[in-house]
């Protein structure tokens, strides 16, 4: 069996997942509340039919999300809401509860508080935000708690996933928490900014150089395994 | 090589930005226009390894699997919805709309469409219309022989005329306003439709039940802030260039697979 060219055949499977990990993050250099996604490569031995012997080969086996606070932009919507610091907001979709930190919210024609696919923003106690429709002015303190024309109406609740490896993506900047969720208590609401997508595209661009590297160095790996099973089969076949 | 579909639609998101921006900028000028902001969301994830799979090497559950996302959708084009700053014209039917709410105006086929371009005119006949010659809801006719129209905050309209010391009430505006006015369809020419997610006109007296108030002799300006429209513009141009630079990278890694022997 052609261990050397297994092994490396591992690797560039898990390159072209990075690498489409690279630009599933690139292009969402512009999404609201995007966060960075990363795969982890772990090793993976197997075992030889030859006494002690091993091969260690690699496998995409995890992956891990970049919870670093991305920059706050100014929109001056008033239901343009962003996140300082830890928290999610939780929006309600018709597959249940969801976290999100793109906060680019908008009422409905019944004056709820909804984002762009039109899921409710739920506040602290996990009903819907209903603003008045002769609402003037709509103040979000950094509690989160909302004031229409100076009187307060609700409490945006911000909420914080007790193990990060229970959340998993969605589209719509979605978070889908399988595990329990704590309110957050220190979590600052920013009225009128969004935070922006948290990519770094001076990081993804050398990520990507890597990764393409990385596959070079891989095929040139296989041409060389290639020009010695040519050899063996060349030397060989001369000596008989 | 699914990194080539994937920047594919970065660079079509950047590209509809670019083109909400150069729309913005188009209607600098354009009375009462409001900017407008592409917005973005991923795409669905594709489940490489499902979370909780048990690792075939030595039994253990996989804790956190791996979940690799297939790109960016535009969500939204949503309307910013700011009061711009107001010019003064001097014109007498120059309305500027100070707070919420819009003009409701008829349109040839009977339909209602609001409006917050409150620059009006008089038509043959005498009636209030838009630029665009529609009637403005409820019908103000203003006589021949009127002179000097004012108009309250209220949107009250009086004309004073000949022989006569009182002015005269000819008519009064109302305005309308929306649960949600990102919700309105924009149907070009300054005018918006209702639609099921802008929620019914609430139509009554300005400056009543959260309506604004209104002001003659000025004009709504547009809101499009250029400096951030620019700094937009660039931001955009470069995320369009580092996709482009992904699919270069896909391009070379995948040559260089087919030049394995």
């Amino acid at each position: 069996m052609d261990l050397a060219g297994y092994v490396a055949l591992t690797r560039q499977s898990g390159l072209a997942k990075e690498l489409q990990s690279v630009a599933n993050n690139i292009a969402n250099l512009s999404t609201t509340g995007y966060r960075r996604e990363g795969v982890v490569f772990a090793e993976m031995v197997q075992a030889l039919p030859t006494e002690g012997g091993s091969v260690a080969m690699t496998e995409a086996r995890g992956r891990y999300t970049d919870e670093l606070q991305g920059g706050l932009a100014q929109t001056g919507g008033e239901l343009d809401l962003a996140i300082e610091g830890e928290g999610y907001f939780t929006v309600l979709t018709p597959q249940g509860e969801r976290l999100t930190r793109a906060g680019a919210f908008q009422m409905n024609g019944d004056g709820e508080v909804v984002n762009a696919d039109g899921h409710q923003l739920l506040d602290e106690g996990g009903g819907p935000i209903v603003i008045p429709f002769e609402a003037r002015n709509i103040a979000i303190a950094a509690d989160g708690t909302l004031s229409v024309d100076g009187d307060p109406v609700a409490r945006v609740g911000l909420v914080q996933p007790l193990d990060q490896a229970k959340l998993f993506r969605e589209a719509g900047v979605l978070f889908r928490n399988d595990g329990e969720s704590v309110p957050v208590e220190e979590g600052r609401v920013v009225q009128g900014f969004l935070e922006e997508s948290n990519v770094n595209a001076v990081a993804e661009m050398s990520r990507m150089i890597m990764v393409q590297r990385a596959y070079e160095y891989g095929q040139k790996l296989m041409d060389q395994e290639d020009d010695r099973i040519r050899q063996v089969v060349r030397t060989l076949g001369q000596q008989a | 090589m699914r990194a080539l579909n994937i920047a594919a639609t970065g660079m079509a998101a950047q590209q509809m930005r670019v083109e909400t921006i150069s729309n913005n900028l188009a209607n600098m000028n354009t009375t009462a226009y409001n900017a407008r902001r592409a917005e973005f969301s991923d795409l669905h994830y594709q489940q490489v390894q499902r979370p909780g799979t048990i690792n075939a090497v030595d039994g253990t559950v996989l804790p956190a699997g791996v979940q690799l996302g297939l790109g960016v959708r535009a969500s939204a084009v949503s309307m910013q919805v700011q009061q711009g700053t107001v010019a003064e014209t001097g014109g007498a039917l120059d309305l500027a709309i100070e707070g919420n709410g819009y003009l409701e105006v008829t349109l040839p086929n009977g339909d209602a469409a609001y409006t917050r371009d409150g620059a009006l005119k008089v038509n043959g006949e005498g009636l209030v219309v838009t630029s665009d010659g529609f009637p403005v809801a409820p019908e103000i006719t203003i006589p021949e022989d009127a002179r000097e129209i004012t108009i309250n905050a209220d949107g009250e309209v009086y004309a004073y005329f000949d022989g006569k010391v009182d002015a005269q009430l000819l008519g009064q505006f109302s305005l309308g306003t929306f649960a949600n006015e990102k919700g309105l369809e924009a149907m070009g020419s300054n005018l918006y439709r209702e639609t099921e997610a802008s929620g019914q006109p609430n139509i009554g007296q300005s400056g009543e039940d959260g309506r604004g108030t209104f002001r003659q002799g000025y004009l709504e300006n547009s809101s499009v802030d250029a400096v951030r429209e620019i700094t937009q513009l660039i931001e955009a141009q470069r995320g369009y260039e580092l996709n482009a630079k992904v699919i270069t990278a896909a391009d070379q890694m995948l040559a260089a697979t087919t030049q394995v022997r």
